[in-house]
Order: structure tokens, then C-alpha cells, then sequence
């Protein structure tokens, strides 16, 4: 029903759509893996810790330790939340925003950019979080914070955001060049 | 509104001491609209208190930008593709455009809570904010679904 001769929607490169259905589906993935073993994984992260208890700080009195356990283990299962959360909706974003960037950026080299970045910093950011979930058993909260932190959320946060404002200013040059035209 | 929602993500994250530090200053620089009462367990409590409700405006305001802005890019594309006249048009488009600017109403309540006190400016947010452009939102949607619905008769 738009207009005729209305510019329609172009898809981005295949590789595109299918890391971000892939980052769909694993988050689906996960989050049913979550819910099927809870169990498994909470006791998978608990000897993890107990194996280490220089990391965690555990004095080997009962009170005491499960208090700190109890602390871990409900960031460890917030970390495998989140990774369900950002991987659905990161997956929709690269989805919708390379579509943006497909249709309204004229030149090449700017496109392939900004839709590269949307990608890779899409695809990537929730693996942060599995990360963090992963490396809490061995390295402790702050530790394992710190390396998902600068090994993941920085890099591929930082690229998606560079690559959200820079649509944005390609968008907008596009709307005030067409005014001017 | 997705590149807003990402970024404040990256901030609450990157600036978290930061931005207590701030909500605490504001809370504490509007005593009387958090009823501080002059007892410290009492006031750092509603401090407390206050300083969350911030942080939460912030952290929804993350959550919905991501979320309206693919809510309004895929409704805003049915409608170029479904609904027929130009006006129809041009008003689901303005709904779907005003409805896109309520996670805004997060940051504003944020903000209010911090200067106005938890009560008065969550009431604040969400008569001016939240419910004006959320039913802007809600009225273009029904507005969609409806064109949807004659499509398929």
C-alpha cells in the first residue's frame, strides 16, 4: 500500500540474517536449557566454586560460605538470563537496523561498515554474558565481570553503538538531502 | 531510539558508581521533597530507597528503547504495507511516531524521582509521559490490527 515508486525495504547480505536468527536461536536455546536443567547447572556451578575457595573467599564455616555461594550462584543464573534476553532482542536488532542501513546508505563502503559493526557487535555482546556466567565457578564474581567486561561488552558493545549512531547520522543526511532535492 | 536505549545500557553499566553518586547528591540537595525527617536511619533508607527507583527509570528506560524502537521499525512497516490511503497512513504513522517517544517517560521519571521525591515524580512520569505517549502507542497498534482485520474480509 506505499506509494508508487515509494522506495521499498532491502535485505542486508545473507550472512546477516543468518547470524542474527542464529543469535534467535540460541537464545531459545538457552533459554530452555535454563529451565530443563537448573538443577544441573546450579550444581555444575556450586562444586565449581566449593573446587576453589581461595577465589571465592569461602572461610569453611557453613554460614558464612552460604551466604557467598548463594551470592554467586544468583549471578550466574542472572548472567544465563541475560544472555537469553540481549540474544533475542540483539538478534531482532540486527534484523532491523541492517535493513535500515541496507536501504537508506548509498555509499558502499559506509553501508558495509555500519552493517559489519551491527553484526559482529550484535552477535557478540550476549556472548558476554554466557561468558560471565561461564568463568564465575573459576575466577569469582569480579574476576570473571572483569575479563567478560573487556574481552566482550566493551568491543562488541562499543562497535554496536558507533554503528547505531552512525545510522542515525546517515538517516538523518538522507532526510535533509531529500529536502533539499 | 534503539541507538538511546543501547547507549544508556553501555552508561549504567560503565557509570554506575557515577551515576549513584549524582542521585545521591540530588536526593540529598531536596530534603523536604523526600521528607528526610533528621533521623540518619530513617533518611538513609528513603536515600535508599530513592536512589533505586532512579536507577530503575534508567534501566527501563534501556529495556523499552530497545524494545518500542523494534516494536515501532516492524508496525510502522506493516502499515506502509497494508494500510490503504494516504491519511490513515499519515495518522497510524504519527501514533506509532508519538508512541515511540514513551521510554522517554523512564528517563523522565528517573530524573523527577531524584528532584521531586518517589511518589510525586512517579506520578508525574506517568500521567504526562508514560500514559499519554503508551496510548498513542496502544491507539496505533488497534488502529493496525483493525486495518489487518478489513484486509482479511
Amino acid at each position: 500500500m506505499t506509494d508508487a515508486g515509494a522506495p521499498t525495504w532491502r535485505l542486508p547480505p545473507r550472512w546477516v540474517l543468518l547470524v542474527a536468527v542464529l543469535s534467535i536461536v540460541a537464545a531459545e536455546v538457552g533459554g530452555g536449557a535454563m529451565a530443563r536443567f537448573k538443577v544441573e547447572l546450579t550444581r555444575w556451578a556450586r562444586d565449581g566454586m566449593l573446587a576453589r575457595p581461595g577465589v571465592h573467599g569461602l572461610v569453611g564455616v557453613r554460614d558464612v560460605d552460604e551466604r557467598i555461594l548463594d551470592e554467586a550462584l544468583v549471578k550466574f543464573d542472572a548472567g544465563l538470563r541475560l544472555f537469553h534476553m540481549h540474544a533475542e532482542g540483539m538478534g531482532l536488532v540486527i534484523i532491523a537496523t541492517s535493513m535500515v542501513a541496507a536501504t537508506v546508505i548509498q555509499r558502499a563502503v559506509a553501508r558495509r561498515a555500519i552493517i559489519a559493526l551491527l553484526t559482529v557487535g550484535g552477535a557478540g555482546y550476549p556472548v558476554g554474558y554466557l561468558a560471565w556466567s561461564a568463568l564465575i565457578p573459576a575466577y569469582g564474581l569480579e574476576r570473571s565481570k572483569a575479563i567478560a567486561e573487556w574481552l566482550v561488552w566493551v568491543p562488541f558493545g562499543t562497535a554496536t553503538i558507533v554503528a547505531l549512531w552512525g545510522l542515525v547520522g546517515c538517516v538523518a543526511w538522507t532526510m535533509l538531502a531529500r529536502r533539499r532535492a | 531510539m534503539l541507538a538511546l536505549g543501547e547507549t544508556a545500557g553501555a552508561a549504567m553499566s560503565r557509570l554506575k558508581p557515577e551515576i549513584e553518586r549524582y542521585a545521591a547528591a540530588r536526593v540529598a540537595a531536596n530534603p523536604g521533597a523526600h521528607g528526610f525527617s533528621g533521623s540518619a536511619e530513617y533518611d538513609d533508607e528513603v536515600r535508599e530507597r530513592a536512589v533505586f527507583t532512579a536507577e530503575a527509570g534508567l534501566s527501563f528506560f534501556h529495556l523499552h528503547g530497545e524494545g518500542v524502537g523494534l516494536v515501532l521499525f516492524f508496525a510502522s512497516s506493516l502499515v506502509a504495507a497494508v494500510v490503504p490511503g494516504r491519511r490513515s497512513r499519515a495518522a497510524l504513522y504519527a501514533l506509532l511516531t508519538l508512541g515511540g517517544l514513551f521510554p522517554l517517560g523512564y528517563l523522565v521519571y528517573g530524573a523527577a524521582v531524584l528532584e521531586l521525591g518517589r511518589d510525586a515524580g512517579v506520578e508525574l512520569a506517568e500521567r504526562w509521559i508514560l500514559a499519554p505517549f503508551g496510548l498513542a502507542a496502544i491507539a496505533g497498534l488497534v488502529g493496525l490490527a483493525f486495518a489487518l482485520a478489513r484486509r482479511r474480509l
